[in-house]
């Protein structure tokens, strides 16, 4: 009712608000211009104290340098050789002597294909963990014995079981994936409010459109925060894996390079770790945000 | 003739303690579209009586029945307004009530969709129809909330306190709003309503339930509300049967009237 009130209000404001209607588009323009600026100042703002904190960070570094007597490259000597990486990151002369851009292509295919088969696993079984009490008394106590494993420990048994190195990352890889995905999804589905069920109750929602209509939508936010977890967890991993599996992969080549004695490209590799984690984490805050509701 | 018949009922839960008694001795009989209002201070039964009309709760003792056939679970003949009005926060207003409408009737999808669309315009809440709930105020979150128990066309409408959270302003223009949907309908729904608010229960009801406090309550007394229909707020305010009403229904809600009824007498 108060909608309609409004409306008739509007109708016999219309004329004062043709009268006005020019200074407003004037003082809309300008407050649009206005937000603009104050967005590119923050933005700038922001920019100006990450590099501060890079600053800070560089200049530690070259303290340590000065302090272990050059045995640690420096922030110059060490940019310089990831140059030269970044430079020709696709050369492959054979099987010890691959391009950055080869292995981290390679470290990368691990970690999705691993966290795509973890996922597939983690989310069906969170989903009955978290509907069923029966399904939780059943897989609880094996999530909870086997969360704090480390996954490297898992290793040798992928080794046993796959006889392939690549396939035995690939299964560490998968093994880590699952806890935070698993825990977040029945969270998730366990902590759907009495109200959303009940009104699924009193309109006889059917089987499907409960789970269409209520549970995936209630849970799939949960759902995404565990599959962030469990990436960065995995992202962690891989390089630990590579320096027990070698061959290939972005971790392979940390263990290579310290075994060349080139801590430069030890040094570079990390920073480019670091920005793929970081890109990975950004992507799954994004479709975070998507899926969330107010 | 009855349509709604509540006989012996009984409703208790399982503690640790041992059961514990909700309501008991329930007996109510309720004509086709009356409206009734079930009043009580709080914790004494009003919403664990309005679950087992629901279906929502089994009875431990005695049935509810509906038109001849015993409840015994939730159905589309029994509309329900929760009391924080339950919406689903991912669907836009229209997408609510249509699940509701989708689940509930048996009808082609057109006519679903002109369904909900003749209830949002009965709601006044078209123009926000593609709104989320979060961004609705609290009156219109209960009235698409109202549209959607509307909108499956039952015989028996249920509001759980549905008004509890409104200011007076909203409340005002919300309890217009189901007197005005009611008529529409030409006063065949019959509308089982929870309230706080004696006012409230004396402008819409025909018969005020008044239930003891709990635990074990019962029913105290049932007000018959003979006002004229339709009722104006203004007026039926002034006349003498309002005055009388309003005092009994006070008498039985209230213990005391003022601090003196305390002991405490101010001397100046």
């Amino acid at each position: 009712m108060s909608d309609k009130d409004t409306l008739t209000l509007s109708a016999i404001s219309g004329q004062a608000e043709v009268l006005t209607a020019s200074t407003t588009i004037d003082t809309a323009k300008s407050d649009k211009l206005k937000f603009l600026i104050n967005q590119i100042v923050g933005r700038l703002q922001s920019t100006f104290f990450a590099g501060i904190g890079i600053l800070i960070f560089i200049g530690f570094w070259s303290l340590l340098r000065f302090y272990t007597k050059d045995a640690l490259p420096g922030p110059l000597a060490t940019f310089t050789v990831l140059k030269e990486m970044l430079s020709d990151p696709f050369y492959d002369y054979g099987p010890n002597d691959k391009g950055i851009g080869l292995q981290l292509f390679n470290s990368i295919k691990t970690v999705l294909l691993g966290f795509l088969l973890g996922s597939l696993v983690a989310i069906p079984i969170g989903i009955l963990m978290g509907a069923s009490t029966i399904c939780k008394q059943i897989f609880y106590p094996i999530v909870q014995l086997l969360k704090p494993v480390s996954p490297l420990a898992w290793f040798p048994i992928g080794l046993v079981v796959f006889k392939d190195t690549g396939m035995a990352t690939i299964f560490i890889v998968f093994i880590t994936s699952l806890w935070s995905t698993l825990i977040n999804t029945s969270f998730g589905i366990a902590s759907i409010p009495q109200d959303h069920k009940n009104v699924a109750k009193a309109f006889g929602f059917s089987k499907m459109r409960y789970l269409t209509k209520i549970l995936i939508p209630f849970s799939l936010p949960h759902i995404i925060t565990g599959l962030r977890l469990s990436i960065s967890v995995a992202w962690l991993v891989i390089v630990a894996g590579e320096m027990l599996s070698g061959g290939a992969g972005i971790g392979f080549f940390v263990w290579d390079s310290w075994n060349a004695l080139s801590l430069e490209k030890v040094i570079s590799a990390i920073i480019i770790i670091g920005i793929v984690g970081l890109l990975f984490d950004k992507f799954f805050t994004y479709i975070e945000n998507k899926v969330a509701y107010r | 003739m009855s349509y709604l018949e509540i006989k012996n009922l009984e409703i208790a839960f399982p503690t640790p303690k041992g059961k514990y008694i909700a309501v008991r001795d329930i007996n109510l009989s309720i004509k086709k579209g009356e409206i009734i209002s079930i009043i009580g201070h709080s914790g004494c039964g009003k919403s664990t009586i309005m679950n087992a009309i629901g279906g929502m709760l089994t009875p431990t003792g005695g049935s509810v029945e509906l038109a001849n056939q015993k409840i015994k679970g939730p159905g589309p003949d029994r509309g329900i307004v929760f009391q924080n009005y339950s919406l689903l926060p991912w669907l836009t207003v229209e997408e609510n009530i249509f699940q509701a409408v989708d689940s509930v009737m048996k009808c082609s999808k057109k006519e679903k969709h002109e369904i909900v669309i003749q209830n949002l315009k009965m709601v006044n809440l078209f123009e926000h129809k593609d709104k989320l709930p979060g961004q609705l105020s609290g009156g219109m979150k209960q009235r698409v909330a109202i549209a959607r128990a509307f909108a499956i066309n039952p015989g028996v409408l249920l509001l759980d306190e549905p008004f509890g959270a409104l200011d007076a302003l909203t409340k005002g223009s919300m309890q217009l709003e189901v007197l005005k949907l009611w008529n529409l309908d030409n006063r065949e729904k019959t509308i089982i309503m929870i309230t706080h608010d004696i006012e409230e229960a004396l402008f819409l009801s025909d018969r005020i339930v008044v239930l003891n406090n709990g635990p074990a309550s019962t029913i105290r007394e049932i007000v018959e509300v003979n006002l004229p229909r339709p009722r104006n707020k203004i007026e039926i305010v002034k006349m003498p049967e309002y005055i009388a009403l309003r005092d009994r229904l006070l008498h039985l809600l209230t213990d005391k009237f003022s601090i003196e009824d305390m002991g405490m007498v101010y001397k100046s």
